[in-house]
């Protein structure tokens, strides 16, 4: 019994570690912390932000396509809408289909990586032809076929199909990791020491590419978010709710934003919104290696 | 032009390296001579200072270490610490050749050996480029090989043996007259090593060079130096005529690690392990002598005074027990 | 015991444009390890002492022939069955860095192997730390300071005994050393040799060495066997003792020949004997297999194989038609 405590207690020691080590890591360089505000910021918005504001966003006739004032700080849309309150409110449905993006990428990415690399031989080359096939199909051409017909109403839905789209390099580059990492001196010594392949896999391979993976994760958000705002900006999306893409659409196409001074703001507004989260991204990127690689966190 | 072996006098050499720990020394007031014609090995493990000594002979040692103190004197070319740019490029190979650990992989594998030749040969300003490689191809002939498919190959072409020696002649084909080998044999399987060992002697003397040898592995320098420096922890401990070193080692630290070479007869048992493990640049002892964690005859002025370099004809050691020879047994008795 | 008889090995290397080309490793290999006992692999890289290795180690397939453990052919078997008699075999890499996975402290790396085996023999989990415990003793480190390391946190000896402490956790009857000391520092070296003979006495685990340094091979198992092999054949094989002192094959001899001698200590061999060197040249599979390097080739060498065979009043087993004493190692001045 005290040796079952023990093994418990060593693992909740080696996990505060890594988190005491995870703060080390961010503290080292302050962009890391700017990054890491600036994305918990994003998750805020996103979870908690609509929340302060009405369903219905108030408008106000009178103030039409106006510029940043101290009222509203950039402007109000064509219908007389803030455009901050635009933003956050608009911020759920981008982040949201990011993030399913990225997490479908990820994980088919990793998975069919992983065990593509692993297995090799003949599933290796069935996968990996798929992966060919899949890398061929040109993406925005078949966004705008399928927007024909679907109206991707609900954020899981584009994620799905972002993601469904997007795993194939994740998948190669995945592979090719694995077939240098399996022939290293501890994954040989697994195998002969008879552990079991879900052990090898999950413990001693995926682990190794952690920082990896985890940027892969982040890229994919961004690349998530440029997507979508790039279809609904192209305006091949009907919109039924409010987000970023569709009020670049708006700003730029109806209220003119390119030559009318007044509409500016509402041009910045989610553009301000797109390269904060894509800087956060970046800065935060930079500290995987050193969160996952044990020499480089501790030092 | 016709050159003479220089001679190198390094004396009180230090270099240090930044850390986040602050500057240490890799490198601690070395001091050497390297006379005209002779070939010098200098033997140490990992960490203790061998390679950097190596490149402040070239003056290349790079940031974060730089050379913080002392002097590299070469005949010919004066004190190498104080060349800069343009000078110091020409001096590196035109005077001074140097064959990089692991040879085997410093080729550029994209080129042929020959273009590789033709590019050193124009950044160096040779104006006879033909002659240049008939030059190397009689390098190249002189040690067992078939110069121009060589010079025709690319590095992933020849064997571990071949590129060795390849790049044993781009040390020596700008007619450098002193040589360093950073670790020439090690690698290479035993017979090539061998013969790499007999080629560097032959050339040695056929050409008139002085030479420096670096190795962890004291058999090489025993096959081919006249005299042998031991380093250990960034320091010289000790140095002298190489059969006099393995003859009659003095230092506690040569000794030990002759002990642990396990021999082809006599009684294998008598090998032994050197106990401890050798110091790391954070790990080197601030004061006092660099050995005395794993030095049998610890004494407690070794904890605060570094041992001086004494001379004792032509063999140097650096330890208190020797220094004090008297005193020694009395000490040794009562730290045991 | 591991016997092996007749083991085949052949890569076959994709050709770049035109077919295929194949590598023969092994040209049938028999062999024999006692439980307890010792033997060496000896010869350069390539022969196809490391491919062996992993054959035995169960890393790697064989094409022909037959390995038996302790009795039980592993051909017999489906390659899932395998699993659990290889086990008994564990194999110790060259390299320490690469053997321990860099994101698990020592703790993890212990324990995967420790709870399998635990559950595999009923055992309790409290077994587990005491038994990561033992054998990190058996090694010879202290468990309180080295179970919540990283790897990066140790020297490469003391990588090398985790690495033997983590062998160690299933058991084994026999571990496979792969130039298992190669990377480490000089002075530590002899203490992993004295390890694993340690081992060998202690816990009657066989050990099998694969090295291309005869006299580390020596320190491992003087009541052993000495395989020596070249290009996929065994050349020479019978006790360390009279193959090192006694070779008959001119192979081994060249070997024997290029170990460096420590002038000063030793005086060289009379006889030794220098190859010619294979510079990557096609070598020709006809006749005897060293007969293009050989410098005492006969008539029969290039028309005809020799095979491994006692005789000629001979104490050990040799592949030479021509087989003669020749006193080539160097032996310690006070001797001569």
């Amino acid at each position: 019994m005290t040796a079952i405590l023990e093994t418990s207690s060593t693992t909740a020691t080696m996990r505060r570690n890594f988190w005491s080590g995870v703060w080390r890591v961010m503290k080292r360089k302050p962009s890391r912390m700017v990054g890491a505000v600036l994305m918990l910021g994003f998750v805020f918005m996103g979870l908690f932000g609509p929340m302060f504001y009405p369903e219905q966003l108030d408008r106000d006739p009178n103030a039409i396509t106006r510029p940043p004032s101290w009222e509203h700080w950039l402007g109000t849309d064509d219908q007389g809408r803030d455009v901050i309150a635009l933003v956050v409110t608009g911020s759920q449905y981008v982040l949201l289909a990011a993030l399913v993006t990225a997490v479908i990428t990820v994980v088919l990415g990793t998975g069919i990586g992983l065990f593509s690399g692993f297995k090799r031989g003949r599933w290796d080359n069935v996968l990996m032809r798929f992966t060919d096939m899949k890398l061929t199909i040109p993406g925005l051409p078949l966004l705008l076929v399928l927007s024909t017909v679907w109206k991707f109403s609900s954020a899981v839905q584009m994620g799905l199909v972002l993601g469904l789209l997007g795993w194939g390099g994740v998948a190669r580059a995945v592979r090719s990791q694995t077939l240098s990492l399996r022939e290293r001196g501890f994954i040989e010594a697994a195998r002969g020491l008879g552990l079991s392949t879900t052990h090898i896999v999950g413990k001693e391979l995926l682990p190794s590419m952690a920082p990896y993976i985890a940027m892969n994760m982040l890229i994919a958000v961004t690349g998530g978010v440029y997507s979508q705002v790039g279809l609904f900006f192209l305006g091949v999306l009907p919109y039924e709710s409010n987000n970023w893409g569709q009020m670049l659409n708006t700003a730029v196409f109806r209220s003119g934003a390119l030559t009318v001074p007044s509409a500016l703001g509402f041009l910045i507004g989610p553009l301000l919104a797109i390269l904060l989260l894509t800087l956060a991204i970046v800065l935060v990127v930079d500290a995987m290696d050193e969160i996952f690689n044990p020499r480089l966190r501790e030092e | 032009m016709t050159q003479q072996a220089p001679g190198v006098r390094i004396d009180g050499l230090t270099v240090v390296y930044k850390t986040p720990a602050g500057e240490l020394p890799a490198v601690r007031e070395i001091s050497l001579d390297l006379r005209p014609g002779s070939i010098t090995g200098i033997v140490g493990e990992s960490g203790s200072g061998k390679s950097t000594l190596a490149l402040s002979l070239l003056n290349a040692v790079q940031p974060p270490g730089r050379i913080a103190a002392g002097s590299v004197e070469i005949d010919g070319l004066g004190d190498v610490v104080g060349l800069r740019g343009e000078q110091l490029r020409k001096a590196r190979g035109k005077h001074i050749g140097y064959v990089f650990q692991a040879a085997q992989n410093s080729l550029n594998p994209l080129k042929t050996v020959g273009k590789q030749l033709l590019d050193l040969g124009r950044s160096h300003g040779v104006d006879d480029l033909r002659g240049l490689v008939r030059e190397a191809k009689e390098l190249l002939g002189r040690m067992g090989l078939d110069g121009a498919r060589v010079l025709d190959s690319h590095q992933h072409e020849l064997s571990g043996g071949m590129r060795q020696r390849v790049g044993i002649m781009l040390a020596l084909v700008l007619n450098a007259h002193l040589v360093v080998l950073d670790e020439p044999t090690t690698a290479l399987d035993m017979i090539t090593q061998a013969n790499i060992l007999k080629i560097i002697r032959e050339v040695h003397d056929e050409r008139g060079l002085t030479t420096l040898v670096i190795t962890h592995d004291i058999g090489v320098v025993a096959e081919v130096a006249d005299r042998l420096a031991v380093m250990y922890g960034g320091r010289l401990v000790e140095q002298g005529p190489t059969r006099e070193v393995l003859g009659a080692p003095r230092h506690p630290y040569t000794k030990g690690l002759i002990r642990a070479i396990p021999r082809l007869v006599g009684d294998i048992d008598e090998a032994r392990a050197l106990p401890g493990r050798p110091p790391t640049l954070a790990t080197v002892p601030k004061e006092g002598c660099v050995f005395r964690e794993r030095c049998a005859l610890r004494m407690d002025v070794c904890d605060t005074v570094d041992p001086r370099a004494v001379a004792d004809g032509p063999r140097i050691v650096a330890c208190h027990a020797v220094e004090g020879a008297v005193d020694v047994t009395v000490d040794v008795k009562e730290h045991a | 015991m591991i016997t092996g008889t007749g083991v085949v090995k052949t890569f076959k290397q994709r050709g770049k444009v035109l077919g295929a080309r194949e590598v023969r490793a092994l040209r049938g290999v028999d062999f024999t390890i006692p439980k307890g006992g010792a033997a060496s692999f000896i010869g350069e890289s390539g022969c196809g002492k490391t491919t062996l290795g992993r054959i035995i180690a169960g890393l790697e397939s064989y094409d022909e022939g037959e390995i038996l453990i302790d009795g039980q052919s592993m051909s017999a078997l489906k390659p899932k069955q395998r699993q659990p008699h290889f086990r008994k075999i564990q194999m110790i890499h060259q390299d320490p860095y690469s053997a321990l996975n860099p994101t698990r402290t020592i703790h993890q790396t212990l324990y995967a192997p420790l709870s399998l085996r635990a559950r595999q023999t009923g055992r309790s989990r409290s077994w587990i730390d005491e038994r990561a415990a033992e054998v990190l003793s058996l090694v010879g480190l202290d468990p309180g300071t080295v179970l919540a390391r990283y790897p990066h946190q140790l020297s490469g000896g003391m990588r090398q005994r985790v690495v033997i402490a983590r062998a160690l956790t299933v058991d084994p009857e026999m571990l496979v050393a792969d130039e298992a000391v190669s990377m480490i520092d000089v002075s530590l070296r002899l203490g992993i040799l004295a390890l694993l003979k340690d081992l060998r006495e202690r816990l009657g685990v066989s050990v099998l060495f694969i090295t291309h340094d005869v006299a580390t091979a020596r320190y491992i198992g003087d009541d052993g066997e000495l395989y020596v092999i070249y290009r996929g054949q065994v050349v020479e094989r019978g006790a360390v003792d009279t193959v090192i002192a006694d070779p008959v094959h001119p192979y081994t001899q060249s070997l024997l020949s290029a170990i460096p001698v420590l002038h000063g200590l030793e005086q060289p061999g009379e006889q030794p004997v220098t190859p010619l060197e294979s510079l990557n040249e096609s070598q020709s599979d006809e006749g005897c297999l060293f007969a293009r390097r050989c410098p005492f080739r006969g008539e029969r060498c290039t028309t005809e194989r020799p095979l491994l065979r006692l005789g000629e009043g001979i104490p050990q087993e040799h592949a030479c038609f021509y087989p003669e004493r020749r006193s080539v190692i160097a032996r310690p001045m006070s001797e001569v």
